[in-house]
């Protein structure tokens, strides 16, 4: 069995000991692979650096902990642009497992960076159960969705929430998500209710939002690990995104790579075959 | 990683190693060790899910409007809700349907509106685009590509006439903006897959290795 024979059936298992290590291989020699900003990520951070200072802003956790890599990088540059303005920020979850812990403990530890103070400065709504009726609802009263924070505590005791009391007093929505609850987000908040909705979703997620970017539906958008490191890029932090792009672009050459060598493979087998 | 870890902190990040490297086991194949940690998975997801909607919907939106509000009539829906159990005894299974038919009338009136008026509507008047954009040639011809793309991609899905002749050729062509878009979602998955794989691999490389290299 020659060379392209063999190659077609190698063990899947050496592919997957090849990722590895180049996914691996930039923690240890750091690569420095370009990042571009795409117009649908300066569209985002162009709309929240254009609010004033001391807005209210919305950002969501709605992704679940196996989606970490790509949103909450998102999430970190996010709040770091939002607290940098001194805005207040209100932080909720349509996803019950991960996401409001998530916000919980990001928010409050980026927060002890920039001297917010909770209640005052940011305040961690949690979950609640159908999103659809959540988004309504916030409509008319947060307060009558959330009676309490994730904490527990009534939100009549907090002084930031004495003056946002539904969608009117929020500024813009930032939906970082890794399902289709951004779909609702548009279709509802910002059709029905006329809010600025901007996102960062993963990249799965991410193509069928181009529509509702070029629509006009949605105020820019941050696509996946890559989304979240041009975010970085632009509030001009080095965090996981940055570093993650190294080995993200390492890895698609090695699938390239892949890619050609398989179908070689294959028209040289074929060839040989007279088929 | 600088500042030193407690016992819990090191436990915590080998517990978390544990359960990752279990997990990727299985790529090499089938073990024990994938099949414990994915029946935790399974279980703690489930036990946390079921305390989660009883604390935030039953306690605070049910139990607590009721006994500290009055809100007497909130009764009504936790009935329905009641009601959802009767799947369980099969004689009784019927009773559900009352709750059902409020839900699905419900949650048809709103997915109604919220479809025509924030998905159909302003998706198709974006594709009805003028050729003059501002762009230029590059401009008319996008609006030409997305105009072209979207008819031929719906008649590739319309079933009530055989696609032969010029039905057959426009969905032919249907098929390639389906197969592109096809791409990009296959491309943006392996991104997003990949994506993933890195996110664990940096917790074993800095947190992982952090803790060993405390500890060691």
């Amino acid at each position: 069995m020659g060379f392209w024979e063999n190659i077609q059936h190698i063990d899947r298992r050496w592919i997957y000991l090849l990722v590895a290590i180049a996914v691996f291989f930039p923690m240890i020699v750091v690569m420095h692979f370009p990042i571009e900003i795409t117009p649908e990520a300066r569209q985002l951070y162009e709309a929240i650096d254009a609010l004033p200072n001391g807005s209210v802003v919305m950002l969501t956790f709605d992704y679940y902990p196996s989606a970490m890599a790509e949103t909450q990088p998102m999430s970190i540059a996010a709040l770091r642009h939002m607290f940098s303005k001194d805005m207040k920020v209100l932080t909720l979850s349509n996803i019950p497992l991960g996401g409001p812990s998530i916000a919980e403990r990001v928010t409050r530890e980026i927060a002890l960076e920039y001297d917010k103070v909770y209640g005052i400065d940011f305040v961690n709504l949690g979950y609640k159960a159908n999103y659809v009726a959540v988004m309504h609802g916030l409509a008319s009263s947060i307060e009558s969705i959330f009676p309490s924070d994730y904490s527990g505590t009534p939100l009549r005791d907090l002084p930031m929430m004495k003056h946002v009391k539904n969608y009117r007093d929020i500024e813009f929505i930032f939906v970082v998500a890794d399902n289709a609850t951004v779909d609702y987000w548009i279709s509802i908040v910002n059709a029905q209710y006329g809010k600025p909705v901007g996102s960062g979703v993963t990249a799965v997620v991410a193509p069928k939002m181009y529509s509702f970017v070029d629509a006009g539906q949605m105020t820019g958008l941050l696509g996946g690990m890559k989304g979240a490191a041009e975010y970085e890029r632009m509030v001009d932090i080095s965090g996981s995104a940055i570093r993650g792009m190294d080995a993200q672009s390492l890895v698609h050459l090695l699938v390239i790579f892949f890619v050609i060598v398989g179908n070689l493979g294959f028209f040289m087998s074929r060839g040989k075959d007279g088929r | 990683m600088g500042e030193s870890l407690s016992f819990v902190q090191h436990f915590e990040i080998w517990l978390r190693a544990y359960l990752i490297l279990s997990l990727f086991s299985f790529l090499y194949r089938d073990n024990v060790f994938y099949k414990l940690s994915e029946h935790i998975f399974a279980g703690l997801s489930a036990g946390y899910y079921v305390g989660l909607i009883w604390q935030t919907v039953i306690i605070q939106q049910l139990v607590n409007p009721m006994v500290d509000n009055g809100h007497w009539w909130l009764v009504f829906p936790g009935i329905l809700g009641v009601l959802m159990f009767t799947r369980l005894i099969p004689k009784w299974s019927w009773v559900s349907r009352v709750s059902l038919a409020f839900v699905i009338g419900n949650t048809a009136g709103i997915y109604i509106i919220s479809s025509l008026h924030g998905l159909i509507f302003p998706q198709v008047a974006s594709t009805i685009l003028s050729l003059d954009t501002g762009n230029g040639f590059a401009g008319t011809l996008l609006a030409l590509l997305v105009v072209v793309g979207v008819i031929s991609t719906l008649i590739y899905f319309y079933f009530s006439k055989e696609h032969t002749g010029l039905l057959g050729a426009t969905a032919r062509v249907g098929i390639w903006f389906i197969m592109i878009a096809f791409g990009a979602h296959f491309g943006y998955t392996v991104m997003g897959r990949i994506s993933l794989l890195i996110g664990r691999a940096e917790f074993l490389y800095y947190e992982w290795g952090g803790s060993l290299s405390q500890i060691f």
